[in-house]
């Protein structure tokens, strides 16, 4: 009987270490993404009037994009799939969701504020930005690599992942379901890394 | 028939490896790992590389530790598949006119096959919740027949280790808890599938949160265990207690079960307080296989092993 619970024993441990390192792997596989970018200083206006800057980045997951408030094409299926994350995620303050408007001359504070609220929105883990136009053609072909041309309407549909430490882990398409997904999947991956 | 006791148990033990295995690409993620079936990203070995990706296939649907995690298993599959057809061919040949031996082996080689065809659908069928609680099913009826072949061909080996007889309260029991074990595994995957959609929705909750917020599957699953628990611990109790005693293979069995059900007890209260440990998940599942496999040893170990059919010589 010793005999069988010392074969047993070695055969657990051996099997449990394999498990614990196929999981690692498998755990530091899925949440690997390379740094494609780092985002620099910048300083904006969100929807309640309040300064928002690279700082506010800092040890939070940040989901960033470029919209419009007028936009009628891509803007409502994105901020579609934005407020789905925006409710998914509703558990963690470590999650946030930034819009970047390209129309600021149309989308003062207070029109962001009303268009927040249209996806109920009630709180700052979902900020809408403006400020001064060149301000953001700069955030977006500088620090994002996203063309910022013949604004408002030729904006990019591409949703950025910006890590705790303002590097830019990951692009997806801000229109696909199927690309939303494995955002959602990337959050959740690294959300348990964050400190 | 001593080889075929041999091979029958070589079987028995890779296809309980294989049930971890299998357990482990499930708690990785890995399941999807290839894509297609039965090659992997349109090869016979995965890709090492983003640029060996056929043209039709999304490129980050392609994660090379998981491919590989997702294609050991089914190189194991085949290995394992080819160990229990070996042992359906060795019991038409020295076990035919031993129905007891025979039925359960060739019966283990035809569902093998089934199984192995069932895995395409796993995977064409991205995971389908039911899809994937009949793979895992399949795989401990097939490890049942196993032991019972095995058990039957040490019987005939060795005749006096056989036991005398199970009482019939016991036999009736030890099969009741087969049953309810079998259940149980079907509301464990169902759990799962729950928490996998759970932590869809609400990405951000514990583990321990989800699990709860599952609602009654979940809640059912517990109660079964519990239930499961104290009629193991009935039964093992009244087994090492029986007028006369039980055969010692029986009561090992007895033992052994009973401590399982203890670790199954335990790793399901490490899901409530410690967030469900990834590598506790895998045992949990491959302990629960386990745990089938001693009932029926307890069953098989003491049945008569029956006269030996001329020219089936034991030894």
């Amino acid at each position: 009987m010793s005999k069988i619970i010392t074969i047993g024993v070695i055969l657990a441990a051996v099997l449990g270490g394999v498990a614990l390192v196929t999981l690692y792997q498998a755990d530091k596989a899925r949440s690997e993404l390379p740094v494609l970018g780092t985002v620099g200083p910048f300083t904006l206006t969100d929807q309640f009037g309040e300064p928002f800057t690279d700082a506010d980045l800092t040890d939070k997951l940040s989901v960033v994009e470029f919209f419009f408030t007028g936009c009628r094409g891509p803007c409502p299926i994105m901020n579609g799939h934005f407020a789905d994350l925006y409710r998914a995620f509703a558990e963690t303050d470590r999650v946030q969701f930034v819009s970047i408007t390209v129309d600021p001359e149309a989308d003062s504070t207070a029109r962001l504020a009303d268009y927040a609220a249209r996806f109920g929105v009630s709180d700052r883990r979902w900020v809408f930005l403006t400020g001064p136009l060149d301000s953001i053609v700069r955030i977006s072909e500088t620090y994002f690599m996203l063309a910022a041309d013949d604004l408002p309407g030729n904006h990019s549909t591409r949703f950025a992942l910006v890590d705790g430490r303002h590097r830019i882990r990951a692009y997806y398409s801000g229109t696909d379901a199927a690309s939303v997904d494995v955002l959602r999947t990337h959050l959740r991956e690294l959300l348990d890394d964050l400190p | 028939m001593k080889s075929l006791w041999r091979m029958a148990l070589v079987s028995t033990i890779a296809t309980y490896v294989l049930i971890f295995i299998g357990g482990l690409v499930r708690v990785s993620g890995a399941g999807l790992g290839c894509p297609d079936w039965p090659k992997c990203f349109g090869r016979w070995m995965p890709p090492t590389d983003v640029s060996q990706l056929p043209p039709d296939i999304d490129p980050s649907r392609f994660n090379f530790t998981l491919a590989w995690i997702e294609y050991t298993n089914r190189l194991s599959g085949v290995i394992v598949g080819l160990l229990i057809a070996a042992t359906a061919v060795l019991a038409l040949v020295r076990a035919r006119r031993t129905p007891g031996i025979l039925w359960p082996a060739v019966a283990a080689g035809l569902l093998t096959a089934l199984q192995g065809w069932q895995g395409r659908a796993v995977i064409t069928s991205e995971l389908a919740p039911l899809v994937v609680t009949v793979h895992t099913v399949l795989a401990l009826v097939i490890v049942s027949l196993l032991i019972w072949a095995a058990a039957g061909a040490y019987r005939q080996v060795h005749p006096r280790e056989a036991g005398e007889g199970l009482a019939a309260w016991a036999q009736r029991r030890l099969l009741l808890l087969w049953g309810l074990a079998i259940v149980q595994v079907m509301l464990g995957t169902r759990v799962r599938e729950g928490l996998e959609a759970m932590r869809e929705d609400h990405p951000a909750w514990s583990a321990a949160k989800a699990i709860m917020a599952i609602g009654a599957v979940s809640h059912l699953h517990m109660a079964l265990g519990i239930v499961v628990a104290a009629v193991t611990w009935w039964t093992g109790r009244g087994l090492l207690r029986a007028p006369g005693g039980s055969a010692p293979a029986v009561r090992q069995a007895a033992v052994a079960a009973m401590v399982l059900v203890g670790l199954q007890i335990l790793s399901g209260l490490t899901f409530i307080f410690w967030d469900i440990p990834p590598v506790v998940q895998v045992f949990h599942l491959w302990i629960a296989s386990l745990y089938i496999g001693t009932l029926l040893l307890a069953l098989a170990a003491a049945r008569q092993p029956g006269p030996v059919p001329a020219g089936e010589m034991r030894g």
